[in-house]
């Protein structure tokens, strides 16, 4: 009798070895190399930007000097700048992380790669490891640059602080950190929302909200501010508030201004003030005794005469790199944990 | 299956075609392959016969018409079962069958080849059946019976006569070797 | 052993149960025809079985106790699912090397050799394969793991005649050469009876049928007589009548072939399709063998 053949694969393993995780090297660079080029081809041109500004900022600082720098154009094509790009980490979460599990489960091929012998949650684990190591280098990089291209300026004077919100966050850690929490919040925007578009909207939506929450609510305490009731801050300062008070109780800001309107000033900057109109005299009588023309620049005496302090709460530009490592640690933290929280979805998930 | 000769029993005492490797043009190819079976099997979705059946028929209708000799290979189930798209134990059903009836039998490692050659009835025999089997028609039609009404009353007298009988493979089987009975 | 076991399976999403109650033990060695109309459960079921959803009730195991879902179960079946998902942007040679990686076993040299048959080239991108190219990929990917196990959730929807025949080809081939088992769905049964040695009917998320084909078809018959003959109805276990104002046709269970013939009335074999339609019309007829066999299981249940 014809006997049909025996199976040509081996008998069952008690116990299996898994299947080796360097097999997903080659899989994830696969699956994702143009959207990484495209990172590179992105951060590269903007890298190139940073680079060619940072050669002419040395260039013009040598030439002229740092207050000049800082006070003129340096000061302006930073700002733009900076405030360009302020979006990248959203977008590299949106167009990084959010696709990554989203098009799985929008196109179906879930239903091919979690039946693949090396086990879903592995396959995600090493996947985003992978993706989120790449991007926070990648991130890392760029972040550096931008410190050096601007490192003439930032600090010098007031209002320039590095602490301020539109530079900290691309300087040092923190750009990379925000770039990994994008990440984490597009991989999880993905497994939730499973469309891809949709994803991607979350992910910048929920970005921009912690940020904004980080820079508003949570950066200006990670150390108590200091106070002082001094007029002149230091000039790498990061001012967070300031009130005034009147024989030492608090007044408000209005009742401020009101005294000094009459002496035609305002405060225009912390610890800054200036005519509150062209410069011509004042016309009530308590300010002739002042002089006319520029008696606003009396202002901060003419304050300090009439019992009026004010105090500032502020922090200190050198805890720059403190204040790096707590934001760069608590991102971290949250960034795990979404991944976390990712990979035991995929685990959780039915078709 | 081209077929050379006449298909009905009428007159062909022999039992093979021509030996050398003439005009069926179904001998096995020479080279890589070697020995390859000398007919390949074809499926009538349509027909309602068990497909095992039709399998089993086709052996047995090459056996008669000298496509296969006793030594011959018959298809590898596998190649069988790539060129239909059945499953493979409806092949294995079918050359039970043949083993059962003592036609064919399985070489483990090898295949399963012919073993016997169904027996060929003489020729003036079959001339008088032919003749009394006319007679009968005659009746039937004289009776009223159109041609499916005999084709259904055949085929139900056929069933009946093969169901009280034991297996009809034991008168066919012409053993090369001698008369014991069937494995 | 069996391939897919399960009891009291079943499987809710949101309010709606997609598969309640189904005790299975589907047998190694064969293959098995999943059949029913859409939306009866028939991918839910297999969704359970490859481990891509878990049961909401009831235990489902694979290849003889491994729970499914588990790196054993992953390893030893391969599934194909609707559609033949693959990496579209991928070439041909990458969904190669992608599956070795992700698996234990994978025969490249049968991978090749077989592509190579087919005359599917290797650096074209999957999604610019036709259908039928699409489908032999994602089998050759499937079957180049050597399972144990091979499940097919409506492989030839979008194949045309040509494409299904040599589809199931291959699946055959491989069979008769390594003793693979096969469970394939469809909703269409015709494709499906030349392969298939083992039946289950799902309909409305219920397990109607579950038999072996042979014993489905020696232990159903077709009789046909006179429709005033009530007590002869009464006597026999009926699954599904038709009846006209003389004569009936009924659809009857019997212990076997041997089964005597009423007086008056004929006995005709009854086709599988003809079978499978029957038991669709009639939902609460079933054809179940009991709980856990691990062999030829002797159908016990009929209920109207």
């Amino acid at each position: 009798m014809t006997a049909m053949a025996t199976p040509g694969q081996p008998a069952a393993e008690a116990s299996l070895r898994p299947v080796p995780w360097r097999g997903m090297a080659w899989v994830s660079w696969r699956q994702h190399r143009t959207t990484l080029a495209g990172l590179l081809a992105v951060l590269g041109v903007a890298g190139v930007y940073l680079y060619i500004t940072g050669l002419d900022l040395r260039h013009d600082v040598a030439a002229f000097g740092e207050m000049f720098v800082a006070n003129g154009s340096g000061k302006m094509g930073m700002t733009l700048t900076a405030a360009l790009f302020q979006v990248l980490p959203a977008l590299i979460g949106a167009f990084v992380g959010a696709p990554v599990l989203a098009r799985e489960l929008e196109t179906g091929t879930f239903r091919y790669t979690w039946t693949q012998g090396f086990g879903r949650e592995r396959w995600a684990a090493a996947k985003l490891a992978q993706l989120a190591v790449a991007v926070t280098l990648v991130a890392g990089a760029f972040g550096f640059l931008f410190s050096w291209c601007y490192e003439a300026i930032i600090g010098v004077r007031q209002g320039l602080s590095p602490l301020m919100a539109i530079t900290f966050d691309l300087r040092g850690v923190a750009f990379a950190a925000w770039t990994l929490v994008a990440f984490a919040i597009g991989v999880l925007a993905g497994i939730l929302i499973r469309r891809v578009v949709p994803a991607m909207f979350a992910t910048l939506a929920a970005w921009s909200g912690l940020a904004f929450v980080a820079g508003a609510y949570l950066r200006p305490h990670y150390e108590t501010p200091l106070v002082t009731s001094g007029f002149n801050l230091p000039s790498a300062a990061w001012v967070i508030s300031q009130r005034w008070t009147l024989h030492g109780k608090p007044v408000s800001l209005t009742t401020v201004s009101q005294v000094l309107q009459k002496i035609g000033a305002k405060e225009v900057a912390p610890g800054v003030f200036g005519p509150t109109g062209p410069a011509s005299g004042p016309t009530s009588g308590t300010s002739a005794a002042f002089g006319s023309g520029g008696a606003w620049r009396s202002a901060p005496t003419y304050l300090l005469h009439h019992g009026f302090t004010q105090l500032t709460s502020y922090q200190p530009g050198s805890r720059f790199w403190p204040f790096q490592w707590i934001e760069g640690g608590w991102l971290l933290a949250l960034s795990l944990l979404l991944i976390a929280a990712t990979i035991w979805l995929v685990r959780r998930h039915a078709a | 299956m081209t077929i050379d000769k006449g298909v009905s029993g009428s007159g062909t005492a022999e039992a093979s075609p021509s030996p050398s490797g003439g005009g069926d043009g179904k001998k096995p190819p020479d080279g890589p392959r070697g020995s390859g079976s000398p007919i390949e099997f074809r499926l009538d979705a349509a027909s309602g016969v068990p497909t095992y059946l039709q399998l089993v028929q086709q052996v047995e209708h090459a056996l008669r018409l000298g496509y296969l000799k006793p030594g011959d290979q018959l298809p590898k189930v596998r190649d069988a079962v790539a060129s239909l798209a059945i499953n493979p134990n409806t092949v294995l059903k079918a050359y039970r069958e043949l083993e059962t009836k003592g036609l064919a039998s399985g070489r483990p490692g090898q295949g399963t080849f012919i073993e016997a050659t169904l027996s060929q009835v003489a020729l003036p025999e079959l001339a008088t059946l032919h003749r009394s089997l006319l007679g009968w028609l005659a009746s039937a039609d004289g009776a009223g019976l159109d041609e499916d009404g005999i084709v259904a009353l055949f085929s139900s007298a056929l069933r009946d006569f093969f169901k009280g009988r034991d297996r009809p493979a034991d008168r066919r089987a012409d053993r090369k070797g001698g008369t014991e009975g069937v494995a | 052993m069996n391939v897919i076991e399960t009891s009291g399976l079943g499987k809710r999403y949101r309010q709606t149960w997609a598969l309640r109650e189904c005790t299975l033990a589907i047998p190694a060695g064969h293959v098995t025809a999943l059949v029913g109309p859409n939306g009866a459960g028939k991918t839910t079921l297999l969704n359970l079985g490859v481990g891509l959803a878990t049961p909401t009730a009831g235990v489902v195991t694979v290849l003889g106790g491994v729970p499914a879902g588990s790196p054993a179960a992953l390893d030893g079946i391969a599934f194909v699912a609707q559609d033949m998902p693959l990496y579209k942007p991928l070439s041909v040679a990458d969904m190669l090397h992608l599956t070795r990686n992700l698996n234990r076993r994978f025969d490249q040299g049968y991978a090749l050799a077989r592509l190579g048959e087919l005359g599917i080239p290797l650096k074209r991108k999957a999604g610019k394969l036709s259908g039928g190219q699409q489908a032999q990929l994602a089998l050759t990917l499937a079957l180049a793991r050597r399972p144990r196990l091979l499940v097919l959730d409506e492989p030839l929807a979008n194949l045309d005649p040509l494409a299904r025949h040599d589809f199931m080809a291959t699946v055959m081939a491989t069979v008769a050469e390594h003793g693979m088992s096969v469970v394939l769905s469809s909703h269409v049964l015709a494709e499906l009876e030349r392969v298939a040695d083992y039946l289950i009917l799902v309909s409305g998320g219920r397990v109607q049928v579950a038999d072996e084909v042979d014993s489905l078809l020696s232990t159903h018959r077709i009789l046909t007589g006179p429709a005033s003959d009530a007590r002869t109805r009464e006597e026999l276990t009926v699954v599904h009548e038709r009846r006209a104002e003389a004569q009936a046709h009924l659809l009857v269970r019997t212990r076997g072939p041997a089964d005597p013939v009423p007086l008056g009335w004929e006995a005709h074999p009854v086709s599988l399709e003809e079978l499978v339609l029957a038991y669709l019309r009639e939902p609460g007829a079933a054809a179940l063998p009991g709980p856990a066999r691990t062999s030829n299981a002797e159908p016990t249940e009929v209920t109207r």
